[in-house]
């Protein structure tokens, strides 16, 4: 609008008027260069239009966020957070194995433990009630010290186990500080993604949460405080709904 | 009610601590003779070789999910008739509803206990016994 205005000022009216003048009279020199004076305006107004437009794409870029901050959640810090995430699944895995490794190296020692226990028994209670004869009492003595021996070989043993399942357990703390980081960047991107969003102007139509879901794959486990919609809260429940389908 | 403890258990779970645990626990309640396989593509010529009498198996596996597995098992003359107990993370209704009218005969949800497992499998023994 104002360029427009600008056009119709007095002096380019007037200039126009001599143009006109200076082409009747046959004067061509002076008619060319008044032309060329009146299409300069012309340029000049261009010029500043697009000058405009320049600055306001600037400024919109600057604001959209589009700042160096994005591009290195980009380029480095989604990548990060992917290796850092497989981490943490070798982590739990590892965790998970050597505790399972200490559980099923003891339970054979518990049940040698158990048994040997039992098979000294009634050499003792025959003992205790004075119903034993010497040479049983050699065998049985003898039997009692190997008994005391492979007892604390095995005690030893579980003992180890133990601390091993013991140690398997700091995976929680490193696992933990792993997902709380790549937790801060996920809320950094979101709030990245709401600003993009809200500059762009399309807060018109944001799906609602159900209509996003994908209904066709598998949800896996529950996780407390997420959507559970249609889901059941655990085994109680599952029974339930199977007993009235007749299970 | 005399169940046989020597039967052949296939446990099918794409996770190995998973498929551990259930092993674990199945030789505590005395079932020994036991088999993995780390999902449905793996696990259904296992089974067609007709040396398994049970099948222990997870739902959402890569390969051959468990619901499938499910189906193939009762698509299949010999092995129709087989028990299978599902132990999953999936607790949407309808997915249950949905193993239940493929023909499965027991439900476990993740995370379980030894507890729930035993009773299940008892329930399971009582069914086909009685």
């Amino acid at each position: 609008m104002e360029q427009q205005e600008n056009l119709l000022s007095s002096e380019n009216v007037t200039k126009v008027k001599n143009l006109l003048a200076l082409m009747e009279s046959g004067e061509l020199e002076k008619a060319q260069d008044c032309l060329d004076q009146l299409s300069e305006v012309r340029e000049n107004e261009m010029y500043q239009e697009i000058g405009k437009l320049t600055r306001e794409l600037h400024d919109s870029i600057n604001t959209f966020g589009l700042d160096d901050r994005l591009s290195d959640i980009a380029e480095d810090e989604i990548p990060d957070a992917r290796q850092r995430l497989a981490h943490v699944i070798t982590m739990t895995d590892e965790a998970a194995n050597n505790t399972l490794s200490a559980v099923e190296n003891s339970m054979p020692l518990c049940d040698k433990l158990i048994s040997e226990t039992r098979s000294i028994e009634d050499g003792w209670k025959r003992f205790s009630n004075r119903e034993i004869t010497l040479s049983e009492f050699k065998t049985l003595s003898n039997e009692l010290k190997s008994y005391f021996e492979a007892n604390t070989a095995c005690a030893s043993i579980i003992n180890e186990n133990l601390n091993n399942v013991l140690m398997a357990q700091g995976f929680q703390d490193l696992t933990s500080q792993i997902i709380k980081r790549v937790i801060s960047l996920v809320e950094e991107v979101e709030t990245s993604m709401v600003n993009i969003i809200q500059l762009s102007g399309n807060t018109s139509k944001v799906k609602s949460k159900d209509d996003e879901k994908d209904s066709s794959g598998l949800d896996g486990p529950v996780v407390p405080g997420l959507e559970t919609k249609g889901t059941v809260s655990g085994q109680d429940e599952v029974d339930d709904l199977l007993s009235s389908l007749g299970f | 009610m005399a169940i046989d403890t020597k039967m052949k258990i296939l446990i099918v779970d794409d996770f190995s601590t998973m498929r551990r645990i259930i092993k674990n626990l199945l030789r505590d309640l005395g079932f020994t003779n036991t088999d993995e396989a780390d999902d449905g593509t793996t696990a259904l010529p296992m089974l067609q070789t007709g040396k398994f009498d049970f099948l222990v198996t997870d739902w959402n596996m890569p390969g051959m999910q468990g619901i499938d597995l499910l189906k193939h098992v009762r698509a299949d003359e010999k092995l129709a008739s087989m028990p299978v107990l599902m132990v999953t993370a999936e607790q949407k209704r309808e997915q249950i509803v949905e193993a239940a009218q493929a023909g499965v005969n027991g439900y476990i949800v993740k995370p379980f206990t030894a507890q729930t497992l035993k009773e299940k499998l008892d329930k399971i023994f009582e069914r086909i016994d009685g």
